[in-house]
Order: C-alpha cells, then structure tokens, then sequence
C-alpha cells in the first residue's frame, strides 16, 4: 500500500477539521456570536459620539479590531478540543511531515475566519455606517481582507500550538499574537480605511497592500518551518 | 544679546531638562541591571560556600569514621 | 562532537577573563562619547530664524537644537538592544539544532540584556519626543516600532514561566525568539513606509551624518557593545554558578 502523498494527507486532515465544524457548527457559531457581541459593544462604546463624529474614517480600524479579537477567540478553540480529544497524539503517531498539519490547521482556521468576516461585514454596515456613505471604492476592501486573514490564521495557527500547552493559555495566545501581528493590523487598517472612507488611493492602498503580502509571506514562511519543532515539544 | 541670536538659541534652556532626564534615565537603568546581576552573584556565590562547607564537613565525619573503625 | 560543544561553551576561562576589562573599556568608551557629543558634534539645525548671524566663524540662520544631543546615546542603545536580540535568535536556532540546554540559557540571558537596552531606549526616546513634540506619546515609528519590541520581550518571558517543563520551555522559547527578531524591522518598516494620518513622519532634512558627529555616536555604540558583553558574561557566570549549585544539592539529597 503507498503512502499517500503530502497533498492527500493535507486533503485529509483539513476534511477532518471541516466535517467536524459542518456537523457541530461549534467553532463557527461561537465565533459568530462573539463577533455579534463585540458589535454590541461597539454600540454602547460610540452612542455619544456626536454628528460630526467621522464613523467612516474609524470604520476600518474597528473592523479590524473586531477580527483580532473573533481570531483569538476562534484560534484558541481549535486546538482546544483536539487537546482534549487526545487528537493530536494521535496525529503525532502517523509519520507525515508535520509541516502538513500547519498548513490544515491553518487553512481550516482561515476558512472559518473568512466566512465569519463575511457574514460580519453585512452586520457592520447594518450597525454603523448606514448613515454614512461609503466611498465608491468599497469592494476593494475584500482584498486586504484576504490578505490579513492568511497573516492571522498562519502566524496564530503556530503560537495556539504552544499556548495550548502552557497555563493561562487564552491570555498567552493574546500577549503572544497581538504584537506580533501589529504591523499586519496596521497596513490592513490602513488599506481598508482608505477604499471605505475615500482618500488617496493609488499611493495608499497599493502600498500597504503589498506590505501586508510581504508580512504574510514572510511569517507564513517561518511558521511553516517552525512548526515541526513546536509540535513534537 | 540681539534678537537674531536670542532665537538661534531659543530652544536650548527649555530642553536642557529633558536631555539631563534622558540621560539620567538611561544611567540609572543600567546601575539598576548592574545591581541585580551583582547581587544575584553573591547570592549564588553564598549558596556555593554553604554547600562547599557542607560537603567538607561531611567528607571530615566520613573519615573521622573511618579512623575509629 | 560534545567535547568541541563543551569547549565552545565554557565559562569561567577564556571569554570572561576579559570580561570585566572589556566593560571597564565599555564605560570608558561611552563616557568619551557622551563628552565628546556635548564639545565636539556641532549642533543641528532646527527650525529657521528670520535673520543670519555670524556664530563661531560660520553663518548659522537655523535655530541650534541642544535635544538631538539625546541622540548620541539613544541610538546606540537601540542598536545595541537589535544586536542582543539578534544573540537571542542565534542561540535559539542552535538550540533547535543540538538541543543543548546550554543554548537555551544564553538566549534567555541575551534576551535580559536586550530588555535592558530596550528600556533605555525608550526612555531617552521618551524624553526626545516630550520635547520635540510637546506630548508624552505619539504613534510614530520608532516610539511604536520600540514599544511593540518591548511588549515581545515581556511576551517571551512570559511564555517562558508559562511552560514548567525545561525541554519545552527552550524550544518554545527558541522558536518565539525568532519570530521575535524578524518581526521587528518588519514592524519598523510597515510603520515608517504607511503614513499615519494623525501624525506625520518626520523627516529631518539634514540627516547626514558630519564626522564630528559620527565620531561621539560611533564611540558611544563600541562603548555599548562592551558593556552589554560583559554584563552578559557576568549574568551568564552567575547562572552557571546557580546551576552547579542545584546539581551539588540534588547530590547531596540522595
């Protein structure tokens, strides 16, 4: 019987990680909920800003916010139920490569990362910015979306893997991550803001755009081949 | 002093304070580090004599028995 | 293999003799710097004056900054920090490769020296931007970029008391410390490259460096480099002294 090749197994154990959310809906809804919340916090937090406030141009700094924080909360439990499950033993004891379980666990936190942002970003506008008129722009933002959500699913797939196994994991994957992706978050909130709120976009976006794909690149990278030690520790 | 050079010169005496704290700052950070590491030696180094003469003196009852026997 | 290891590693002989008068150079060093940035380096140029004088044999129409002479020490200290961050991730990637504990330690010391240097810089940084700018924070590049770098160190040593057994603790910590040390010049680098719209980049229009500046801040780096090595030698006797200990006590116990 051969081997399966590296792809199979990447196939394989991503389908694990989205059967089992398709059948529980766990991780997704948890996420969603908690997204929703932040919203509502939100809420109370801009209730006395006055007309004049400029929601647009602050638009894409919460937006953000409001990622970072599902992404901690979404990043810690998908590693927490493979530690209580025994899971991850037993994915140690087949011998593949372990750069594959990055790259599965990473993509299967970046799907359920995306569609929690898709189904976020209706909820914003619905919340705030109804009064307001978005620049034209708009759909440009979809992009940096992309781009710091492969960021944050690479770079917190690798550091969930050593706080699952420390105390006081939650704040730890929070001291850890929040640094560490501040210049991911910078450039995005940068290139959203500037295609949400109307601005110079040719130099802007462009530029922070890349930026943010160098991070990733570079981070991605050197999450893929630490992992190999962060796993078997 | 003429008002030309008053000017060229005016920023000097309002920042001399700041420039003293950083450098003040950063001098007493380091003698706080060079403090720490300093006694934290001694403390190691008290550990290492206790233990020396620990050991010494149990070497010295191992051989005191020796002798009775 | 493990005598060459045993060899490179050993503390007590070699290096440290020269511990202690390399950091009596390193204070020496500094000094000269520190003096020699006050009588020495010319000030630099700020804001313009309306009218010439004639100051020192030259016509000076700028108004002469004294706070940029926080400069000397500010920035050796931040490239010092870098340099011992940069141990860090060395002694980290080595530990990876041989798993010996002996590489562990000296990061985590590398990284106490780097805490330092880090402290220090963002005080004098502190000061400079209080002056320059009337407040006591901005989200500037370097202040930002200085501060997140901070909030790194802190995170690895948090992760560190965070693990309790050893093994997992180094390798964590060597994997953290990489990240850490390629993280920041891309932190720089984003931050300095997108303009924050609420406080503008500052660039100094005369940013070359004349010799009679280079030479003080050049001084002050050498003379940073050596204190930071000998306070590092002297924490890593200290804990190779505190290790001993524990093995001859364990000794003792059984």
């Amino acid at each position: 019987m051969n081997k399966p090749s590296t792809f199979q197994q990447y196939v394989t154990l991503l389908r694990k990680d989205l059967q089992r959310e398709f059948r529980t809906k766990d991780m997704l809804s948890s996420m969603g909920i908690y997204a929703l919340l932040v919203l509502v916090v939100y809420g109370a937090a801009l209730s006395q800003t006055a007309r004049q406030f400029d929601v647009l141009q602050m638009s894409g700094g919460l937006l953000w916010a409001l990622i970072v924080f599902t992404s901690l909360l979404g990043l810690n439990r998908s590693f927490s139920h493979e530690k209580e499950n025994g899971c991850l033993e037993g994915i140690m004891l087949v011998p593949l490569d372990r750069s594959v379980v990055f790259l599965a666990k990473a993509t299967s936190n970046l799907l359920f990362l995306l569609v929690v942002e898709v189904v976020v970003l209706p909820l914003f506008y619905f919340f705030f910015l109804t009064t307001t008129q978005p620049a034209s722009t708009w759909p440009m933002l979809l992009l940096p979306l992309l781009v710091g959500t492969i960021g944050i699913a690479g770079i917190g797939t690798l550091l969930s893997t050593i706080t699952v196994n420390t105390r006081g994991k939650d704040v730890l994957l929070a001291v850890l991550f929040i640094p560490l992706v501040y210049p991911l978050l910078y450039a995005c909130v940068s290139a959203t803001t500037v295609v949400v709120a109307g601005g110079d976009i040719e130099g802007v976006y462009l530029n922070a755009l890349l930026l943010a794909a160098g991070y990733d690149v570079i981070m991605v990278l050197l999450s893929w081949v630490l992992y190999d030690f962060v796993v078997s520790a | 002093m003429n008002p030309i050079l008053e000017q060229i010169y005016a920023t000097i005496i309002p920042s001399a304070p700041y420039v003293i704290a950083a450098y003040a700052l950063m001098w007493a950070a380091l003698c706080v580090f060079v403090v720490f590491a300093l006694s934290r030696l001694k403390r190691t180094e008290a550990q290492l004599a206790v233990l020396e003469s620990t050991l010494a003196s149990r070497q010295d009852d191992l051989t005191d028995q020796i002798r009775k026997q | 293999m493990a005598k060459d290891l045993d060899k490179k590693l050993a503390v007590g002989q070699g290096l440290d003799r020269y511990a202690s008068a390399v950091g009596l150079i390193g204070a020496l060093l500094s000094t000269l710097g520190f003096i020699l940035a006050f009588v020495l380096a010319a000030p630099v140029n700020g804001a313009s004056v309306d009218g010439v004088e004639m100051i020192g044999g030259q016509m000076v129409s700028n108004q002469l900054l004294f706070s940029q002479k926080i400069f000397y020490f500010h920035m050796p200290a931040a490239v010092t920090s870098m340099v011992a961050l940069a141990f860090t991730a060395w002694f980290g990637i080595r530990f990876l490769t041989t798993r010996d504990a002996r590489y562990d330690l000296r990061a985590k010391l590398a990284t106490e020296i780097a805490l330092l240097f880090i402290i220090m810089t963002m005080f004098s940084g502190e000061m400079w931007e209080r002056f320059e700018w009337g407040v006591w924070w901005t989200w500037e590049p370097r202040l930002t970029t200085y501060f997140i770098l901070m909030l790194l160190v802190f995170a690895y040593f948090i992760l560190r008391t965070a693990v309790d057994e050893p093994e997992r603790r180094a390798t964590y910590a060597s994997v953290f410390g990489i990240i850490t040390f390629i993280d920041v010049p891309i932190c720089f680098m984003i931050t300095r490259l997108i303009p924050s719209s609420v406080h503008p980049v500052v660039f100094r229009t005369d940013s070359g460096l004349s010799p009679d500046m280079l030479v003080p801040l050049l001084l002050s780096m050498f003379g940073m480099f050596c204190i930071a090595f000998a306070l590092y030698r002297l924490r890593l006797r200290t804990e190779t002294m505190a290790q001993e200990v524990d093995a001859i006590k364990r000794e003792i116990d059984e």
